[in-house]
Formats: structure tokens, sequence, C-alpha cells
């Protein structure tokens, strides 16, 4: 009873909760211009109105990778759900963005092919981060099992402090903000259109939006994961996390790729190796 | 075969005896039939008899084990006699090359030999043990040699015919190649089967002058240039070996068996290195980047049924037994390094038989790095990619060598369009490709227990995550090219020898097939192998083992099935009027040529071009490779140093 | 309309804007419309960098010979239902330029045109106006009821009374 209700929660539940919160980042990042904005619920009405759309496509191949998108960003959130093994999980996670690459470059568009290697520059610079998040986990937990995580006594934050910290940094590429929204941007007209999902149209737009509603509902959740046992403080953290993130957003200017990818290897990435060295060493003392 | 035995009334000591003798024999026998052949028609009959023959005794045999074979002492005489004669064939070839060096370690491996011959005259006790048997490891090998090897030789018999065509090789050379690539199964049979060090090593020499052969076939300056590494650096790694066998020999073990239960330290550490040579690991690697010279029928067989293998299989042997020491510890840095570096260095290259090699050496380098973790669970993930990847990467170079026949180039640049012009090829490059990437395919699955066995190391888990992610990132650039397309109404079917054609779809539902079926492979025979190769492991990494196999595995296969059905759907139901043109800012010029057009400011079509990343600065293959090889290099000192520490 | 799914599609309109030869007062003015005084988010409308998820094309400027050819291909790769807005009086009979030997005058000698925003250049508030208009004639199309063909309907908007009128009048 319990999986099937986690099942219904993270694959119907889920979405709506992200679709919220991208009507709420809309409504946040025009209050932070000075502008009224658009109602909450617009994500909601830009769905209906590109389902609604004539499904315009360049080749037949393309379409395969927006389902793969989806259904590898579902799979994510239910092998988690599951309490399953957090390494497939994260190879899920991957080729989730990785089918939007592959979709994205198999048109013969420039700005398509530019936003796909873009994402895959944003690829190299935030999967450490995520790789050694699930590495810290397993040296706190000692199973690569997601449930594991519910099992323990102290909240990861804890151990994984600094962890944390770049997991925030890589955060920001994954919602495809400033300063590194550099693969698809509503902002960046002139330099790559729309990059990767440029060459989609209408319903498959709706699907690719949908997909980023369950991925902003999986990364917030991870930071509520963070702070497992006491779930409110780690909704409230999550919450905080995401407006920060908005403010961010509207405060930076984008950067290069390559300044992306030094970016994040030099202090985020270093940060979380620290958090993962001393928690070896604290294991092969204490253990 | 089974009637031929019950008619004969054989026992069932000779009936092992038998399937030995035949995976040995028969396929050499083949490939002296193949060159004796006077028409081309009869050359590919005779081989493709013998594929078939093979395959069926291969799956045979592995149905009779597991079974040792014991022999008078005659054999090793024989041994011995084949040795030097393999021996003096590489030197003869060696000094037809100029290749002083290698005409040194010839004289050099004589020596040793006769060394051990006139110590073992002089009475030092050693353990008599099966000169051949067949084990659940070497049996996986064997299927893997005799059916995926198989279908290469199919494959290999169209393609010289087009090859030839094209003035590639000359009438009287095709049949000493196939003599060569027939011939080379049953050697690789023999290296896999054999548990005597001499009879392994004569093996050992056989592949390696077999390899020399295949990639001079050419007889270009290039080709012979680096023919000659290869045999540089394999004979070299042979004469390792035979230290090897003198080693053991004073340590009172003749076979391997007698290594693994004597625990002969050094031993393994000379045999580990003689593996690092032939399966093209940092140091060693650059004879399997000079290989791809020879036609790619010899590619595909190097790369994934045999040669390679041969270096990664002696370490699974050996590898169990010395679980835990300080000498494990440096060869899974190896392995991991090779991996790590393999990788990077596959995202820099656009050739696309190079990106194949560089992963091939990677690939290889996680199973060395596997071996060296020395778990039931790291054993089985290596397992897992000594299988599939034999599988898929034999495909990969199969469908490149077809792609270069069509298009004439190997670039992967020039392989845009290639789903127009040639559906099937392009179609099944790309399920190749995905099943080396994708969940819930089994070399994703592999290297996700690889991740998870080696996190107790925390060097080794760094590689092999880094080398993770630079894997996706070559091949994903790849199947973008090949997948970029226009709209076309239809697909017309490229026009391509059968057996081309045939070998194609065959391989590739193997691939996808058992690729499907990882999970369930995984749990019926490689995790009892793992566990038959570890009696002694501890409660805990059973449990690992258990648990890689109770992975939810719904998930993993319902949600891209789902995906893959909807996208059947939508494509079944595709409506071309929702076909437009890409957005290029209005400019667009027609959209039939392999890169996109559009109008410059002087109403003129121009050809835009958007090349991959392939960080050319960054991941210089000139710069990067010397320094890796010094690195490497330590590494493969320190293993000494750990020996003599010890 | 009642509430229905046709409804919902005009709370989010997506506008793609295609300057064709225009001397960019449009341009700009287009511009302002997403400034915190108008700002068209309100109305769920957003800037699209391209055709293909845009359900309003914003056209400026008068279509000469050359970019005749863009606009048509701009225009195909729309995705239906759309509707074309064009913006000042250069796109409704080429403005000044009217009678130039460069100049075609008018978009819709290129494409058919669904409302005309006159002016030299509009104010934002006209601007507006026609999206909103251009909104109503989405929903009809989506809804599959014939809409009514431009018929060059004047707007005009007063000069606001304000704090903002003189300014408005100095510029």
């Amino acid at each position: 009873m319990g999986t099937v209700m986690a099942l219904f929660f993270v694959v119907v539940v889920a979405p709506l909760v992200g679709l919220v919160l991208n009507g709420a980042d809309r409504v946040v990042t025009a209050r932070l211009q000075g502008r009224v904005g658009p109602p909450l619920l617009q994500p909601l009405y830009d769905l209906v109105k590109l389902w609604r759309k004539e499904p315009l496509v360049v080749n037949r191949v393309q379409i395969g990778y927006v389902y793969l998108h989806l259904a590898f960003m579902v799979m994510t959130l239910v092998l988690l759900a599951l309490g399953g093994d957090m390494v497939l999980a994260l190879f899920a996670h991957a080729f989730s963005a990785l089918s939007l690459v592959i979709g994205a470059s198999s048109v013969r568009s420039p700005f398509s092919r530019i936003g796909a290697q873009r994402k895959i520059m944003q690829m190299l610079a935030y999967e450490p981060v995520f790789i050694l998040l699930v590495v810290g986990i397993y040296l706190r937990t000692g199973s690569f099992m997601a449930s594991a995580v519910g099992r323990l006594d102290a909240p990861l934050i804890v151990s994984l402090p600094l962890v944390f910290l770049a997991y925030l940094v890589a955060l920001e590429i994954k919602l495809e903000k400033s300063p590194f929204d550099v693969a698809t941007s509503h902002h960046a007209h002139q330099e790559l259109v729309k990059g990767v999902t440029l060459e989609y149209a209408g319903p498959y737009l709706a699907l690719i939006e949908v997909a980023h509603f369950y991925e902003t509902f999986l990364l917030l959740g991870i930071v509520a994961a963070f702070f497992v046992r006491q779930i409110w403080l780690g909704v409230g953290v999550a919450l905080v996390v995401y407006a920060g993130a908005i403010v961010v957003d509207n405060v930076c200017a984008r950067l290069r790729t390559t300044w992306m990818v030094r970016c994040l290897w030099t202090v985020p990435v270093m940060l979380a190796v620290c958090n993962i060295i001393w928690l070896y060493v604290r294991r092969t003392q204490g253990g | 075969m089974e009637a031929l035995i019950g008619s004969q009334g054989l026992t069932k000591m000779t009936r092992n005896e038998l399937a030995v003798a035949v995976l040995v024999v028969l396929p050499l026998v083949g490939g002296a039939l193949a060159w004796l052949a006077p028409w081309r028609w009869l050359r590919s009959a005779v081989v493709w008899l013998t594929a078939g023959l093979s395959a069926a005794a291969g799956v045979y045999a592995v149905t009779l084990l597991p079974f040792s074979v014991t022999l008078g002492s005659w054999h090793e005489v024989v041994a011995v006699v084949c040795e030097l004669m393999l021996v003096g064939l590489v030197a003869y070839f060696a000094w037809d090359e100029r290749g002083w060096l290698i005409v040194g370690l010839c004289a050099v491996q004589v020596g040793v030999l006769i060394f051990e011959w006139l110590e073992g005259a002089g009475q030092i006790p050693v353990i008599k043990d099966a000169v051949f048997c067949l084990d659940g490891l070497a049996g996986a090998l064997v299927v893997i040699i005799n059916v995926i090897g198989g279908l290469i030789l199919v494959y290999a018999t169209g393609y010289m015919k087009v090859h030839s065509c094209h003035g590639g090789g000359r009438g009287a050379r095709e049949g000493r190649f196939f003599l060569v690539l027939t011939g080379f199964l049953g050697l690789m049979n023999g290296l896999v089967l054999a548990n005597h060090l001499g009879w392994l090593s004569v093996f050992w020499e056989g592949t390696t002058l077999c390899s020399f052969l295949l990639i001079r076939h050419e007889g270009t300056p290039e080709a012979r240039g680096n023919a000659r590494r290869a045999l540089l650096i394999n004979v070299f790694g042979g004469v390792v070996m035979s230290l090897a066998g003198v080693v053991a020999q004073r340590g009172g073990a003749e076979s391997l068996e007698g290594v693994l239960g004597s625990r002969l330290t050094v031993v393994f550490v000379l045999l580990c290195i003689a593996a690092l040579a032939k399966s093209a690991q940092f140091p060693l690697q650059s004879w399997l980047l000079g290989a791809m010279v020879a036609p790619t029928p010899v590619s595909a067989l190097l790369h994934s049924a045999t040669m390679v293998k041969a270096g990664a299989y002696l370490v699974l042997r050996l590898a169990p037994a010395f679980e835990g020491s300080a000498v494990m510890d440096v060869i899974a840095l190896i392995g991991g390094f090779s991996f790590a570096v393999a990788a990077a260095l596959a995202v820099s290259q656009s050739n696309a038989k190079r990106v194949l090699a560089y992963s091939t050496i990677s690939n290889l380098g996680l199973i060395v790095a596997c071996a060296g973790i020395g778990t039931p669970l790291a054993y089985a993930a290596a397992l897992m990619i000594v299988c599939f990847h034999a599988a898929s990467k034999g495909l990969l170079f199969l469908c490149v060598g077809a792609i270069e026949q069509e298009i004439g180039s190997r670039d992967i640049e020039d392989m845009g369009s290639l789903l127009h012009t040639m559906p099937l090829t392009a179609g099944v490059t790309i399920a190749g490709m995905l099943t080396m990437l994708v969940p819930p395919f089994g070399m994703l699955m592999s290297k996700l227990m690889a991740i998870e066995a080696a996190i107790e190391a925390p060097l080794v888990v760094l590689l092999v995550i880094a080398g993770s992610a630079l894997t996706v990132f070559f091949w994903a650039k790849w199947i973008g090219r090949v997948q970029t397309v226009s709209y076309h109404a239809r697909y017309r079917l490229e026009r391509m020898p059968r057996s081309m054609m045939g070998v194609l779809v065959v391989l590739c539902a193997m691939v996808l097939g058992g690729g499907l079926g990882s999970l369930a492979i995984y749990r019926q025979v490689i995790e009892p192998m793992a566990l038959g190769a570890f009696p002694h492991a501890a409660e805990k990494a059973v449990a690992a083992l258990r648990a890689a196999g109770q992975l939810h595995s719904w998930p993993i296969l319902v949600f891209p099935l789902l995906a893959v059905i909807a996208w059947l759907v939508t494509v079944w139901r595709f409506n071309p009027g929702y076909v437009r043109l890409p957005y290029l800012a209005g400019e667009n010029r027609d959209e039939t040529e392999l890169s996109y057009k559009f109008t410059s400011v002087k109403d003129e079509p121009v050809v835009a071009w958007a090349t991959s990343l392939y960080f050319r600065r960054t991941l210089n293959e000139e710069r990067i490779t010397p320094w890796a090889n010094l690195l490497a290099w330590l590494l493969v000192l320190s293993l000494l140093g750990v020996l003599g520490g010890r | 309309m009642a509430w229905s799914v046709h409804e919902l599609l005009g709370r989010s309109p997506w506008f793609v804007h295609y300057n064709c030869n225009s001397c960019n007062g449009c341009d700009i003015e287009l511009l302002a419309c997403l400034t915190p005084l108008y700002d068209v988010e309100r109305f769920g409308m957003l800037h699209v960098g391209n055709p293909k998820h845009a359900d309003i094309l914003v056209v400026t400027g008068s279509v000469n010979h050359r970019n005749a050819r863009v606009l048509q291909n701009v225009y195909a790769q729309l995705p239906t239902p759309h509707v074309v807005v064009g913006l000042g009086v250069c796109t409704s009979s080429g403005g000044v330029f009217a009678g130039s030997y460069n100049v075609l005058g008018g978009v819709d000698k290129v494409i058919p045109v669904d409302v005309f925003v006159p002016g030299c250049p509009p104010r934002p508030e006209a601007m507006m106006d026609g999206f909103l208009r251009a909104v109503e004639i989405l929903k009809r199309k989506s809804a599959g009821l014939p809409s009514a063909p431009a018929e060059k309907e004047v707007i005009t908007v007063a000069p606001p009374s304000g704090p903002h009128a003189e300014e408005s009048d100095a510029a």
C-alpha cells in the first residue's frame, strides 16, 4: 500500500507541485523586476496551449528522444520513491538529459546542435557533484539503496554539509538558471534561440515542460532529503533554496560554457571532494 | 556429433578430449582449406562451414562443462616444439620486417625456453595438473569466440569481396587472409582452454603471430610499421609469460591451477604484465590503435571476440586467488587508469575506428580494474563487460566497416544523413551504440556494478566514475551525428552483400536481446560463476552480489519501453504535413545536402557546419599520451615494487 | 465564449517578432511592452525567439523584395493555430516608404495578416490592444470558427493624461 501511495505521489502529485513551483518562479521573477507577472497557474495554461498546437518536427527520429527524456525522468523519481538503487537513479537522470542532447543533435539546426553541445558541457559540470553526493550518501549509510537514507538517525546535512553547498550550485545549472542557463533559455534569443528545445513544437515542447516539472520536484526533493526525519524543515529549506535560486537567476549574467565548467570544478567540486575524503577518513578510523 | 560419439562408444573422457581437439583444430583445418580453395565461392563456403561448425562445437562444449583433459607427459615435448616453431616463425617475419629488437626478444625467449627445459629435466618436483580445462569462465569465452567470431568470419567473406573490388587486397593474399583469420579462432579457443602454462604460452604466441599477419595484410608501409609495433609489444608480453613459466616451475607449478593453488604472486604479476600487453592497456596500448589499418573484420575480431579478450581472461582467471593483496590494488589502479584516460582520449577523436579502439582499451581497463578490486560483485561486473562488450563492439566495428565501404570515410563528422543513405546499417549502428550506453542494456548495468564494487577504493572509484562520464560523452556525440537526417517519406534499404547484411541483423538481434535480458543473464549465469570463483567470500560481499541482482528491474524495463512504444505509435500515425525545415532565421535553402545551407548577404547559398565538441586543445592526444604512458609505466613498476616489498 | 480549452489557449499567447526592414521605432516600442510599465506577461505573453514556439507572429516594417521570402519561411514554421499582427503603418501600406522601388508595401502582400496596429510607431497601449484582439482571433481559430479577415481597422489611442504626459510629448 505504501508503495502504491509513493508511486502515486511521484507520478501524479510531483508534476503538479513542480508546475506550481514553476508558476511561482515566474511570479517572483516578475516581482523582482518590478512587474506584475503572470498568474500562478501560467505554466498550466502554457501546457494546455502547447498541447493543442500543431506538432511540428524536422524528422521522425527526434520525437523518440522526447519520450525517452520524460520516461527516464519519471523513472528516476520512481526508482528513488521505491527506495531503489541510487546509482541506477543517477544514471537514469543523466540519460534523461542525454536524451535531449541526442534528440537535439539529430536535427540539422545549428542552434539546436550548439544547445546540445552546451547541454553536454553542463552535464560535465554538474554530474561530478551528483556522483559525489551518491558516494557521500553511501559512505554515510553503507548502502546504495535510497531507502537507507530514511533509516538514518541524524540528517544527512550533518555529515555532508560541503556536498550540500556544491549541490546548491549544481542545482542552479539543472534548473537552467543564470548564470548557467547556457543550453536552453527564454532569455537568450540572440545567441542560441532556444537551444536544445528549439526544434520541438507544440505537444513535444509540452512533454519537455512536464519533464521539467518532474525535475524541479526531484531536485528540490533531494534538498529536502538532506534533512530527512525533519521533513518539514527540509521542505522549508527547499523552498528557501528555490527562492534563492530565483534571486541569483535575476541578478546574474550568463557565463560562458568553459567558465561554467571551470567555476563548478574548482570550488564546488573540490568542496564536495573534501567532504568525501573526510567521510572516508572517519570511516577508516571508526571502522 | 552425439550420434558419432555414441556409435563409436567413446567414454566421457575421450568425448572431452574430442571437444578440445575439435575446438582447436577445426578452425585451423578450415582455414587451411580456405587457403587452398581455388575459387572465391568455394573459399566463402569453406569459411561459412567452418564458422558454423565451430560455433556449434563451442556451444556443445559448454554443455559438457566443467571438464578437464589430462594427457601423458609427451604433450610437454609437443608444446615446447610448437612454441619453438612459433618463435622461429615470429623471428623469421621480424627479420623480414627488419625488426631487430623483435629478433632479439625472440632469441631471449628461446633462451628462456631452453633454460626452462633443462631445469625441468633437473627433477624439480612439479604437481601434474590437467592440460586443458573448461570451466564457467572459459566456457563463456568459448561461446563468445566461436559464435561472435564465427559471425565475423561470415561477414568477412562478404566484406573482402567488396574490399578487393575497391583494390584493397589482391586475390592471392585473400586466401592467406582467411587462413589466418579462421585459424585465429582455433588458437584463441586453445588459449582459453589451456591450463598448462606451456600450452598457454604456445597459443599466446600463436595469437600474436596471427594478429601480426592480419595487421600487415594490406602491405602498405603504414600497415607494416603498425604490424611491427604490434609484434614487438606482444612478443615482449610473450617473453614475460615465458619467464612466468620458469618462475612457476621453480615454485612447483606448471599450470594456471597450480599457480592459483600455491598463490605464486611473482608468477601472477608476470602473467598480468603479459596480459596488459595483450589487452592493450596503458602503457602498452599503442599497438591496438595501429591495428586499425587492417581490414575491418580484423579489427572486429581483435577487439571483440579474440586477442584483447585473452589478456582480460587471464587476469580474471588468476585474480580470485590473490584477492585482497597489495598487488591487486595496483592492478585495479592500472585498470582504472586505462579506463579513464582511454575514455578521455576517445572524446578527442573523430575517426570512428579510433574512437572504437580507445573505447575497447577503456572497457578492458574496466575489466582489469574490476578483477583487481577482487570482490564477487566486481568479478561479476567484469564478466558482464566481457560478454556484452564483445557482442556490442564486434557489431559496431562491422557497422563501421560497412559504412566505410559505402561513404569512403571513417570520420564521424561525415556520417550525417546515414539514416537516409544506408538506413539498415545506420539503424544497427545506433542500436549498437545505445546498447553500450543506455539502461536497461548490459553494459550500463555492469558499469553500475563496477562503481558499486569499487566504492571501497576511493581512487579507483574516482577513475571509474570519470571514465563512465566521458564514455557517455563520446557515444552521445556519435549517435547524434549518425542520426542527423532530414525528413524523407520513405527509406530504401542499401545494397550490401547478403552475408554482411545478415550478420549485422543477426548480431544486432543478439545484442539487443542479450542486453534487455541482462538482469536475467546476471542472475542465471554470472552470479553463480562469481560465487564459484570466490568460494570463501565474506558474507557482506556475497550480500552485495545478490543485491545487484535484485535491482528494481521493472522500472528500467517499463519506462524506456513505454517511450519506445509511444515513439512507434507516433511514427506510425505520422502526418507528413507536420514536417518543417529547421529554424535558420528564415534563411533556409534546400534541405537535401549533407549539411544545412542558408542564404548569405550576397544571395548565395552558404554551407554552415557545426562539428561536435572534441576538446582537441585540452585533450590533445599527442600531448597526453606520453604523460599517460609515463604514469602507467610508474604504476607497472610499482607493481614490481610491491612485489619486492613483500 | 464559455470557459473551455480554447479559452485557456488564449491565456498563453507567445509571440515571435520579425523585423521586415522596419526603422526600429516599432521594435523599440514593442520591447517597451515587456517593461514593468506595460508588462504583457500579465496576459501570459512571452517573447520567444523562434516561430516554432510562437502563437503570434509580430511583423514590423514595410516588406521589401529580399525579405519577403524570409517572412514566408518564418510564417511557414508557425504551428497552427496562429495569428499575424502587423505593427506600424509600414506593415499595412508601406508607410512613408510606400511606392518606393524596393518596397512591396504591406505585409498582407506576402502573408495573411489578422490584425494591423497602425501608428508611426504605435503606442505600447495600442500594441497591447492589438495583441488582445489577436488573442480573440486565436481563440476563434482554435475553436475552428471563421475568423474575420483584417479590415485594416483604425486603432487610435488618446495621449495619456498624467505625470507621463509631458515626457511622452517631449519624446
